[in-house]
Formats: C-alpha cells, structure tokens, sequence
C-alpha cells in the first residue's frame, strides 16, 4: 500500500539518502558529539541506540538544527549544511528543515488547534498550501494513521499514542525525505506505544526514510535494516540489524544490550 | 470624605426620587469610563505586545530599554503620569484635551503592565512547541503568530482581566484633570445636592457591577477554552 498524500504527483519524495560526515558539537571544551558519520540510502531505515547521555538525542537533533552542531557536514535531500560556517544562511536551513521531519517523545502538537488544523497549518505556511489542498492531504494521512474521525477533535481529548500518530501525519504532511524519531514511544505507556510503532512499520515498509532513537529493542531488530549504536558522544558500531543484535562487535554493545535484554 | 454640609442634613433616606437623581447623574459617568479603560487596555496591550517581543531580543541593549521603560512606567504613580501628560506636555506645545490626557496616560501605564503579563504567558509555553514549530520549517515570526501568541494569550488571559478591573478603578483618578467619568459625577452631585455619601456609594456600587461584568465575561471566555482545548 502506497503512502496516499491525496494529489501529490511523487507519494514518496525522491530524497537521495542521507549523509552526515564528521559531525560534532562542543560546548565551549565539553565534546558532547564526535565524529558522526552516517550515509543511508533512500528507504532505509536505521535505529540509533545506546546508553541515556550516549548523544542520541543529540545528534538526531543536530540533523534538522533544532541542535547546532560545531563541526562537520548534513547533507539530507539537496540540503546541504556545513557545520563549520558560522551559521548556516536561512534558505539551507528553512531547506534543511523542509526535507526533514521530526516525531517528538512528548508529541508537541499545537493544543490550541484541532487536529485538522495542526496538521494544515505547516502546510499553508511552509508550502503555501490551499486550504482545500492542504485539508486533502490532511484527511488522507488521518485515514492513513488510523484516525480519520478525530478531523475536529482538540490535542487534549486524544490518547497519548493518538497524538503521537497525529504527530506523525503532521510532519508525513510536508512530504519529507527522511523521518526523525526522537525516542516516539517512550512517553507512552507499552501497549499504547505499540500503535505508534505499527504506523512507523508501515510507514518503513512504504519505503520512507527513516532515522529513528529507540529504546525498543523489538522494532530496532525487527523494523530497522541497520542499527548505530552510540555511546558517550560517539558511534560505538553501526550494522546490520540481525548482527549487532545477535554478534555486536564492541564490548560496550555488548554490555549495553545484555542490560536491556535481560530485564 | 463627604461633601461640605452633607452632616448637617438629617438624613438622606426617604428620598427616593433623590437616590434616583443622584443615580442618573452618576450614571452619566459610565460611557467615559468604560471607554478610557477599554481605550487604554487596546492601546496598552498593543504596545506591551512590543515590549514583551523586545524583552525577547537577541540584542541586550533592546532588552535593557524595554527593562528601564517597564520599570520607570510601573513605580510613578497613576496620578502623577496624569498630570505629567496634562499639565506637563503643553510647556512641548503638546496640549491635549482632558480625555486624550488621560487615555495616553493609561496606556502608557497600561503598556508596562501588559509586557509584564505576556511574558508570564510566554514563559509558560514549553519549549517543545517552538521546536514542533521550526523542525516543521515555520520561521520565527510564524511561530510567533501562529504557535505562541495564541496560547500564551489563553494562559494570560486571567491576569489581563484582573488588570483591567484595577485599571478600570484606576481610570476614576482622570476626574482629577477634568474628565467626565463616573467619579467626576459623583463629586459633582456630592457638591450640589450635598450629598457626599450617597453620590460616592452610588459611585463604588458603579464601579463594583461594572468589575463584576468584566470578571464573569472572563470567566466564562476561560472556561469556554479550557473545555474545548485543555490549556490555560
């Protein structure tokens, strides 16, 4: 099944991968991020685990600049950004911005606005949408995420993972060429996260891009084509699912996924 | 504080066509008041939206500015704002009339004010819902419009009623430069009927089911937002 995004020619935007060298980002002399590479292929989806102050966050923060890192290069669907300017002129940024799309652990949906108007809102803005456009689409991603009658509904009255696939249609809306996932289930409660994980796995099986932080261990395996693991402002090993699993190289993997796995 | 003479008089009850009287004339007074107030709290809440931006700013000597304007504006008293403006101006060839005196006053002291209650309102926003806003690629100013204002405005939307009802009270102090407003008319009717008490208990009743009707409309506006969105 397709990703429907009503008229739209291209359902999934050409993205061109990702690819991120040397990336890094100090606080004065505190090094809290060294030397991320990472290339991924359009469609590909990759999970980043470790340990709690790994730099997780962080680095999946530095990819759309809501972080700024200090040194190295992002380059995501035609935008490209180097780190080591000053500050990257607005049009790559608003670029930046424009191909990624982020999924918060604490949903941030506008609580002010229906869902029908969080979801249309970027869309006129950023894209300039119609209304009646951007309502299309919006209806199309709602049936989408499994939430069709909750068009009119404010954030407040939906569940934790209702919101959370709100979230995700909001950031599907602006057809991005990769998805950031900043830890989406671990505010929610087991079995509500599961919801939100089966729209991720089809989302990843429609051949989306997706960069997902995550602590669950079932969909990194199951879901992802390649895991990173990252410690201490670093990437400890990164590799394909099944064997960082199974075989991880580094003691710290090791270590780390003992720890997980055995509670 | 009762009128010249108004001990003298044996009693003011029994009269009904006087309280009537009393009434009518203080009643007059109602239109200018509402209209200052509502006048200086639009006029205040626009500039104070300036202000609070520029408390905001990236540049310390803007913040440091609207920091000193809030301040100096907030410690000289209401009156002493009035007769700056009134009797101060026209020496610039600034001469303006009681009314105009007393709204440019109010607003500026209103302004102060209303910087200081939106930034609570601002504060009060997480910081995830700037973040939402510009990973979805709005810029600032549309996140500003968009995003934040409208929520911040709902959360400070209480303090902004309580405002005006002080300001509303505070707006009896234009009697002094002449403006035709409810306490203006109290004094009047104190001096010709002598009939101190009754023109100023008339006058605070005034004032008081005035403040109750800007309360309830509050009110009800918080909760109509609160049932459907969950904020504020």
């Amino acid at each position: 099944m397709a990703l429907n995004l009503g008229t739209r020619t291209s359902p999934i935007p050409i993205s061109g991968g990702v690819h991120v060298s040397h990336l890094g980002k100090s606080y004065g002399s505190n090094k809290v991020l060294s030397d991320v590479n990472l290339k991924m292929q359009e469609g590909e989806v990759v999970s980043i685990i470790g340990p709690s102050g790994a730099g997780k966050s962080t680095f999946l923060r530095c990819l759309n600049y809501l972080e700024v890192p200090t040194e190295g290069t992002i380059t995501i669907g035609g935008a490209r950004v180097c780190a080591d300017d000053s500050r990257p002129d607005k049009a790559s940024l608003d670029h930046l911005r424009k191909v990624t799309g982020m999924v918060f652990q604490s949903f941030n949906l506008f609580p002010h606005l229906t869902v029908m108007e969080n979801i249309t809102l970027p869309q006129r803005k950023v894209l300039r949408a119609s209304k009646d456009r951007a309502e299309e689409v919006a209806q199309s991603l709602l049936k989408r995420v499994g939430l069709p009658e909750k068009a009119k509904e404010y954030p407040a009255r939906l569940s934790g993972g209702q919101q959370q696939r709100i979230a995700i249609a909001r950031a599907l809306a602006l057809s991005p060429s990769v998805m950031l996932f900043d830890e989406p289930t671990s505010a929610l409660d087991p079995e509500i996260g599961l919801e939100v994980l089966a729209v991720m796995r089809d989302l990843a099986d429609e051949g989306m891009t997706m960069l997902v932080v995550t602590h669950e261990m079932h969909f990194a395996r199951d879901v992802s084509d390649r895991i990173m693991v990252m410690g201490n402002g670093g990437v400890l090993e990164t590799g394909p699912s099944e064997q960082v699993m199974s075989d991880p190289s580094h003691e710290r993997t090791r270590q780390f996924l003992k720890a997980v796995l055995d509670r | 504080m009762s009128a010249p003479g108004s001990f003298s008089k044996p009693s003011w009850i029994g009269s009904g066509t006087m309280i009537l009287d009393i009434f009518l004339t203080v009643s007059k007074g109602i239109g200018l008041t509402l209209y200052i107030t509502a006048a200086s709290l639009f006029f205040g809440g626009i500039v104070g939206l300036f202000l609070a931006a520029g408390a905001q700013s990236r540049f310390a000597l803007l913040r440091l500015a609207v920091a000193a304007y809030v301040n100096v504006v907030r410690v000289i008293p209401p009156i002493t704002w009035l007769f700056l403006i009134y009797f101060g101006l026209p020496q610039f060839a600034l001469k303006l009339s009681t009314l105009e005196a007393a709204i440019v006053g109010f607003s500026v002291i209103a302004s102060a004010f209303m910087a200081e209650i939106y930034r609570s309102g601002l504060l009060s926003i997480p910081v995830g819902q700037r973040e939402a806003a510009h990973a979805l690629g709005m810029g600032q100013l549309t996140t500003a419009r968009w995003v934040i204002t409208p929520q911040a405005f709902r959360v400070a939307l209480p303090a902004i009623a309580t405002y005006a009802i002080g300001l509303l009270k505070d707006s009896a102090l234009a009697s002094t430069i002449g403006v035709h407003e409810i306490t203006y008319f109290a004094q009047q009717s104190a001096k010709q009927l002598h009939q101190g008490l009754l023109s100023f208990a008339l006058a605070g009743a005034l004032y008081i089911i005035l403040s109750l009707v800007i309360a309830v409309i509050s009110r009800r506006i918080h909760v109509r937002l609160r049932q459907k969105t969950g904020v504020a």
